[in-house]
């Protein structure tokens, strides 16, 4: 009984973690906001992407 | 050089697109058949007791009413000629017939047609469908327009569309060729006896005038040629010879600023030009006539907006073919401004030309009445510069002259 | 913030940042349903990403920095929405969102420069991504990809500045700064060789316009693979080019079948032609209810998905139309329930014109700014033909006819009719009072009937909002000059205050 207690308490207590967490990552946009945090590395390695086909009058 | 005889005479026949041989092909009863393009096959709207006349407007000022139709983002030739539409300009028409060759001129069609500005008695416009493509199917779309649009309209108006009627139209329209071809070969010479400018108001009549009209004075300036004695100090003036290829160019002023600057212009490959346009068109007596017409026109074009691959190759093979003919020493591509074809075949020139050619290539994009540009002038000189570096470097065995 | 339409000012969740402060909160229920939607396609993502070929596709392309604003793009297309519509709405972009990045995923998995499957790649057919796909409908062995769609169509509608640096690329090249963006934009990725390298042939065709079959012909040399041309009629509602048409249509497939060894499976495309007809009915379904006093399915919750599914999918997919099963059931419910879209329906407006890719989510701004209600716009009033599923010649002039009315050309080419007297026509079914007419400054096709969409609006009594914009480049009129250009007409002709002042004006200008 104990044991289906704490089963019941802790994935209740999961679900509910889970929740407050990604509903407050839903809420103040933080997903978003963390994403744009990528930008600048991604554009300075997309500056160094070897290219390989070489582009006749192109 | 002594002045060519007819020069004045056929210079004055552009002030106007209404002008006096207009007129009086009109008032013998002749229809008048006019059109934007060169996508309408010529013959078919030049057959006896027609004639056609490419639309210009010469002597553009403002063009503020066709700008406030068609707003300042659309291509100058078609406000201009709604413009002088509009202003009553082109009252004398009996037809416009409307190939739909690009967005632009279709836009303008519609304009002419719903604003009313042709309003002689039984004026009608006509949308014709040409094809984009010159394989069979393309050639076997023009046939199909031509015979149940654009003939039942010709016969709608009284005129014989047999084909008899086709024949001798394609006569008349070949001996022209041959007569422009005559005039305009001389400036294979190396110290030709024609400039660029005296040709091209010969050949800008021949679209905007009834054809059996000039023929005579283009005979006469044909046999002129034969003993005009060359300029002996063109060598100065004209350093540099130019194919001059691109979008349609009316105004021969146009040509002037670049014959001004040191160009002679020796081809072209431009609308309103030589070629394909002034090329003969060669019947057969097995086919049908109007068969072979249409396929004609559909092989030798060479808009942009033919999009089959290898039509793409050819027109720089056309182009290169046309400059090594002429002796050209480079290629000035232009553009009239807001046209969307020779916006991208311009830029497609400017690197396949010469890195695929071999040949200089001066890139501009102009206004509509551009003559008196200084800009061009600039321009047009600095590419003439750059040619002689060139010569100058290859006469010293320069690598990469 | 409240379940109440137009409860919270929108205008001040934006900080002249690139993501908006927070998300909106619709009341309870809404906000709820809306975070659901939210963790599903972040599981999507999330999974998208967490395969090694999709990750070096993020690594390899530029263009792929755009998806960052997915989360986002969904928030600006939902904006405001409550009840059925926030519904209706997660329904068409959740399941867009979902496809593209399939699509993706499908580039990927055959890219030679990322060392995609060769196999898969030798069956597939490049299809330009202003095109029609139908023809594509006869081969269920080969799959059609659209290469342009993720780096230039829906990247545009991802992220504002998306196009900006291949557009500049395009202009360095040499294409002049007056053509239209979306082709200059698709050549500028094709001079950084920034496509995904695939596919055994490419379909292309002169729709949508003069400038896009001009670009398609440049980057050939780059693709250097069999490419064949559907040329497509401008003039085509003349009766008299519909053998021609056909022919295109059999030369296309011809060309298909010779490159790829398969053969037209005509049991298939009538299978998809089914399909395609059922999503016509509920399209048509959607416009009636639009004719009435209750709209539902409007702005926003119309265009890409009718795109999507009538020129991408094309019958094909049975997402389209399960989806589309779906709203309408949920529209049919809230008609019955008079539910409003707006907090007050100020206007009923029709959308002319090409709308802007970088503010693809106008429509919203119109709704909830100004109450006007965009029932309709020029992009979705395409074909609304039942189309042939069972007589094979039939089937040649019924994808002639799909092509020729692609997604925009059936109105940008030809002609007067298609172009400017329909629109007369839609405003008296639609009974609108109100054209917003996109200007699109690059476009050339619609602008050359300025002066008369003006005389003639006057003319049937209907007022006409011109909203000039750059279509792909913000650069030619912000998001906030298109803002203007309604503000301005509602303040001095209608003299009328907006439903969220917040709206008037706000900074966007960095806003994704």
């Amino acid at each position: 009984m104990d044991t289906l207690k704490k089963v019941l308490i802790g994935t209740v207590s999961a679900a509910v973690g889970f929740f407050a967490v990604t509903f407050t990552v839903y809420f103040f946009n933080l997903d978003s906001k963390a994403l744009t945090l990528l930008e600048e590395p991604l554009l300075k390695h997309y500056e160094k992407v070897d290219k390989q086909k070489t582009n006749k009058n192109l | 050089m002594k002045d060519l005889k007819h020069l004045i005479y056929f210079e004055n026949l552009l002030q106007e697109a209404d002008n006096e041989l207009v007129k009086e092909a009109e008032a013998e009863g002749q229809k008048c058949i006019g059109t934007q393009c060169s996508q309408v096959p010529e013959v078919l709207i030049n057959l006896p007791g027609s004639f056609s006349v490419r639309l210009f407007a010469p002597r553009t000022g403002s063009i503020d009413i066709g700008t406030y139709y068609m707003t300042s983002l659309t291509c100058e030739y078609c406000r201009a000629v709604l413009e002088r539409a509009l202003e009553g300009g082109y009252q004398f028409l009996d037809a416009f017939i409307d190939p739909c060759a690009c967005s632009q001129h279709t836009d303008l069609a519609d304009n002419i047609e719903q604003l009313e500005a042709c309003t002689k008695p039984g004026f009608f416009m006509l949308h014709m469908d040409t094809p984009m493509k010159s394989d069979t199917n393309g050639i076997n779309h023009m046939y199909n327009q031509c015979k149940k649009e654009l003939l039942p309209a010709m016969a709608s108006m009284g005129i014989d569309t047999s084909d008899d009627a086709l024949r001798k139209a394609v006569d008349q329209f070949n001996e022209m060729c041959r007569l422009l071809k005559e005039i305009g070969d001389h400036r294979k010479a190396d110290n030709p006896n024609i400039t660029g400018y005296e040709y091209y108001v010969l050949c800008l009549a021949t679209y905007v005038c009834p054809k059996d009209k000039i023929m005579d004075k283009l005979r006469e300036t044909a046999e002129e040629l034969k003993t005009r004695e060359p300029d002996p100090d063109a060598g100065k003036k004209y350093r540099a010879r130019i194919l001059l290829a691109g979008s349609e160019v009316d105004d021969v002023n146009f040509i002037k600023t670049i014959e001004d600057s040191g160009a002679l212009i020796v081809a072209d490959r431009f609308c309103f030009g030589t070629f394909p346009d002034r090329e003969e068109i060669v019947l057969n007596d097995e086919e049908d006539v109007l068969f072979q017409i249409c396929r004609d026109a559909v092989i030798k074009c060479q808009c942009p907006r033919y999009m089959n691959t290898d039509r793409i190759l050819e027109r720089k093979q056309y182009i290169d073919r046309l400059a090594k003919e002429y002796n050209a020493d480079g290629i000035i591509v232009q553009q009239m401004k807001f046209c969307n074809f020779w916006g991208y075949e311009r830029a497609d020139y400017q690197h396949v030309l010469p890195n695929e050619y071999g040949w200089p290539v001066l890139s501009i994009d102009r206004a509509y009445s551009s003559g008196a540009s200084g800009q061009l002038r600039t321009r047009v000189q600095a590419f003439i510069e750059s040619l002689e570096i060139k010569k100058i470097n290859k006469k010293k065995g320069v690598v990469n002259a | 913030m409240s379940k109440k339409l137009n409860s919270e000012p929108l205008g001040k969740l934006y900080n002249g940042k690139k993501t908006i402060k927070r998300r909106e909160w619709r009341g309870l229920r809404d906000t709820l349903y809306d975070y659901k939607c939210w963790l599903g396609i972040m599981a999507y993502l999330v999974k998208f990403l967490t395969n090694p070929q999709n990750l070096k596709g993020m690594f390899r392309y530029r263009w792929m920095i755009n998806n960052l604003a997915t989360l986002d793009f969904l928030d600006r297309h939902t904006a405001g929405a409550r009840g059925p519509q926030l519904r209706m709405a997660h329904l068409e972009y959740d399941f867009i969102i979902k496809h593209m990045a399939d699509n993706m995923a499908a580039q990927f998995k055959r890219d030679q420069n990322i060392g995609g499957s060769k196999k898969l790649s030798d069956k597939t057919v490049i299809f330009d991504e202003n095109m029609m796909s139908q023809v594509m409908n006869g081969f269920p062995n080969l799959k059609a990809i659209s290469r342009e769609i993720p780096p230039i169509f829906t990247g545009s509608t991802m992220r504002q500045d998306s196009e900006i640096f291949y557009i500049d690329v395009s202009e360095q090249y040499g294409i002049p700064g007056d053509v239209c963006p979306m082709p200059a934009a698709e050549l500028g990725v094709a001079v950084q060789d920034d496509y995904p390298e695939f596919g055994c042939c490419i379909l292309n065709a002169n729709t949508t316009c003069d400038t896009s079959l001009m670009g398609n012909g440049i980057e050939q040399r780059h693709f250097d693979i069999p490419t064949h041309q559907v040329a497509v009629p401008i003039n085509y509602t003349d009766p008299n080019v519909n053998d021609y048409s056909a022919q295109e249509i059999k030369d296309a497939i011809k060309f298909v079948e010779d490159q790829t060894g398969e053969k037209f499976d005509w049991d298939y495309y009538f299978k998809c032609m089914k399909i395609f007809n059922q999503e016509t009915r509920n399209f048509l379904e959607w416009l009636e209810v639009n004719k009435t006093d209750y709209p539902q399915v409007v702005g926003n919750n119309i265009a890409p998905f009718r795109y999507a599914y009538y020129m991408v999918a094309g019958g094909r997919e049975i997402g389209f139309l399960d989806a589309e099963k779906k709203i309408n059931k949920l529209m049919y419910k809230a008609y019955e329930n008079k539910v409003p879209v707006v907090s007050e329906v100020r206007h009923r407006a029709i959308v002319w014109g090409v709308q802007a890719q970088y503010y693809s989510h106008f429509p919203a701004w119109l709704q909830n700014c100004w109450g006007i209600i965009p029932l309709v716009d020029m992009l979705s009033l395409t074909s609304t033909k039942i189309y042939s599923e069972d007589d094979k010649e039939q089937a040649y002039y019924d994808m002639a006819d799909l092509y020729a009315n692609m997604v925009m050309r059936n109105r940008s080419e030809g002609g007067y009719q298609v172009g400017v007297e329909d629109l007369w026509r839609f405003c008296e079914e639609f009974r609108a009072d109100v054209v917003i007419m996109y200007e699109h400054i690059g476009c050339k096709a619609v602008t050359g009937y300025h002066g008369l969409y003006e005389e003639q609006a006057r003319k049937h009594n209907v007022h006409l909002i011109w909203v000039t914009h750059g279509l792909m480049d913000p650069r030619d009129a912000s998001r906030q000059s298109m803002r203007n250009d309604v503000n301005r007409y509602m303040r001095t002709v209608f003299h009328e205050e907006p439903l969220d002042p917040s709206l008037e004006e706000f900074d966007d200008s960095n806003a994704y």
